[in-house]
């Protein structure tokens, strides 16, 4: 994959561009983070690509938080939708995506990846004990890395060496510069998870296996949770919907078409939390997870233990937004090690 | 159907066609979709009542029946409860067949031990459909169902007929008898205690309340059926019908795309799968 450099305004003028033919959203900062909006030929200045991934997930764009996703008995109006361009996402948030593509599996995406390097590592991040980089090495049309002087734009697809204007190829020192970069991030990522790093070699699938039936460990994390259901909505790779029926006027306005028909059905998809009570209860009140503790354990299982199963990976992406956003300060990455420590010796020794 | 693009959630539009009056809370309803709909024993589809939502069912009908689907359902939230007021004439919609049917060709040769109680014979009721469709093809079939009441029996003209098929042996018992009734009385794990199985050569299909489940499938362990022989339809809660929501996962299984029957061979580590 050829990797070019590009100068500041060669960096604005690929966003002018991108801007021109549709929606761009990237990282701006705010307060010291990176923060994600709609970029607007005023606000192209503001992009900002160093540093670490946005507060929140870029999932929102692709996995609206409501959708209509049918209207039935009657003509279905026609959408229109411009080109979705997810630009400075971090290798976290492209691996998020690869989850919702797989669960929900609708065929190639139709919006545009750029993806940005991690400069830096948050105190929360944990992409590297999940398996993850802090940046892409495939999935993207183009990568960039932000260097001090400027950035490497490296092109991962047709598309995407089609979206550039003519640029220099990146020197050699130029590429040193970015092997620099990376590995000063990822070296920030195992200070900041020294601590939480296994001594043994136990992994999240087989931690969550051998405690499977644990409950007391599971009641001890949940101690801390208050439901507010906070890490399902900010986690990038939590997929759940409902389906919600409506009628409304919708797209005749009132009037009746040629069939008669005035009223027009619609099926939404809307995000789902399975920390929420109701979510597993089925009509007449059973509930299979009426309990906290057992809900907190589904959502870890689903992700290190259900889910290499069902999609042949983890969809945890390690980007501790969930850390973040927890009103009980409840990290995955002590959750993690509390297991560990509760697995009996003789297992960790196998 | 697709479960992919843009079609996947969108209901045939379907006529109700005919509303029987099964007990006081259920209703069998009898559908006729605009576009034909088949089944397989075992699958499930999704109601749309228009504008409210949809719940998941599956056909009581005879899977061979292509031109009307019917679906016995018992009155237990707010959408059933809409699709109980559904008189002749009204619309609803229709989604699926989804889920994994009843593997009949591998009942071939063996006695074939069905347990129901409930709104649970619903299920049972398609499945009789295929296996009297196949009855030459096994050895017996013996269908053991359980009631509260003599009141809460669905398909009263219906079922007796059962039990006079070629090569079946029915037995139906009611958890509380009024004046009248003969049959017997006590849970239907009671009427499971005597009965001679070839266990090495059967199979058992049980569905019902959880409750029901749990206790009938340990009266079947009891009585030697290996877990891979037990076949168990297990409910849970469901929206999309087609393995992308998770509402419904009963550990690393979703019900609607794995199920919604699994043998207990399959669900026998995970903690209280009921």
């Amino acid at each position: 994959m050829p990797s070019y450099f590009a100068t500041q305004a060669d960096l604005e003028a690929l966003l002018a561009r991108l801007i021109a033919e549709g929606e761009v959203v990237a990282p701006v900062l705010d307060q010291g983070r990176n923060i994600l909006q709609t970029v607007t030929a005023a606000t192209i200045k503001d992009v900002n690509l160093a540093g670490y991934r946005t507060v929140e997930p870029y999932k929102s764009y692709v996995f609206k938080l409501t959708e209509r996703v049918a209207t039935y008995f009657t003509p279905s109006p026609a959408g229109q939708n411009r080109r979705l361009v997810l630009f400075g996402l971090r290798a976290c948030d492209l691996s998020a995506l690869d989850v919702y593509h797989k669960v929900m599996d609708e065929g190639e995406p139709a919006y545009l990846v750029v993806t940005a390097d991690c400069t830096a590592c948050g105190r929360t991040c944990f992409c590297n004990m999940v398996g993850g980089k802090p940046y892409a090495a495939a999935g993207f049309d183009l990568n960039i890395t932000a260097l001090e002087n400027g950035y490497i734009i490296e092109t991962g697809s047709p598309r995407g060496e089609q979206l550039l204007s003519p640029l220099p190829p990146a020197t050699d020192d130029q590429l040193k510069l970015q092997a620099g970069v990376r590995n000063g991030t990822e070296a920030q990522l195992e200070t900041v998870n020294q601590e939480f790093k296994c001594k043994c070699n136990i992994n999240w699938t087989e931690a969550h296996r051998l405690n499977l039936e644990n409950s007391k460990a599971w009641k001890e994390v949940t101690k801390k949770c208050v439901e507010c259901s906070a890490c399902n909505f900010i986690c990038p790779s939590c997929t759940c919907f409902l389906l919600l029926d409506s009628r409304d006027e919708g797209s005749l306005g009132g009037a009746r078409d040629e069939r008669g028909t005035k009223d027009e059905n619609s099926r939404h998809k809307v995000w789902d939390a399975c920390l929420k009570n109701g979510y597993a209860r089925v009509a007449g009140g059973a509930n299979s997870r009426p309990k906290l503790f057992e809900r907190l354990q589904n959502r870890y299982h689903c992700k290190f233990d259900y889910s290499p199963t069902r999609l042949g990976r983890y969809t945890c992406v390690g980007c501790g937004r969930c850390i973040d956003a927890c009103a009980g300060n409840i990290d995955m990455r002590e959750v993690y090690a509390e297991l560990v420590r509760q697995v009996p010796l003789t297992a960790k020794l196998v | 159907m697709s479960c992919n693009g843009k079609e996947q959630y969108r209901p045939v539009k379907a006529r109700t066609e005919k509303v029987i009056i099964e007990t006081s809370n259920i209703k069998t309803f009898v559908f006729r979709p605009e576009e034909p709909l088949s089944f397989l024993p075992g699958q499930f589809m999704l109601v749309t009542v228009p504008g409210i939502g949809e719940c998941a069912f599956t056909p009581s009908s005879d899977y061979k029946q292509k031109e009307t689907l019917e679906f016995t359902i018992m009155r237990a939230g707010s959408v059933t409860g809409l699709i109980h007021q559904l008189q002749a004439g009204d619309t609803v919609g229709l989604r699926g067949p989804y889920g994994q049917p009843y593997p009949l060709p591998s009942y071939h040769g063996k006695e074939v031990y069905v347990v129901g109680g409930g709104v649970g014979l619903a299920p049972l009721r398609a499945l009789m459909y295929g296996l009297n469709h196949e009855i030459d093809q096994l050895k017996k079939v013996v269908v053991r169902f359980g009631s509260r009441s003599p009141q809460d029996i669905c398909y009263r003209d219906d079922l007796p007929s059962w039990g006079k098929r070629k090569k079946t042996d029915l037995v139906i018992s009611v958890d509380t008898a009024v004046p009248g009734w003969t049959g017997n009385v006590g849970l239907v794990t009671t009427i499971l205690k005597d009965d001679d199985v070839d266990v090495k050569n059967a199979v058992a299909v049980v569905c019902g309340p959880p409750i029901m489940m749990k206790f009938v499938n340990k009266r079947l362990l009891d009585m030697g059926f290996a877990p891979k022989d037990i076949y168990l339809s297990m409910e849970k809660n469901m929206s999309c019908g087609i393995g992308k929501c998770f509402h419904c996962n009963l550990g690393p299984y979703l019900v609607c795309k794995d199920g919604p029957v699994f043998t207990w061979e399959q669900i026998k580590d995970i903690p209280e799968p009921w």
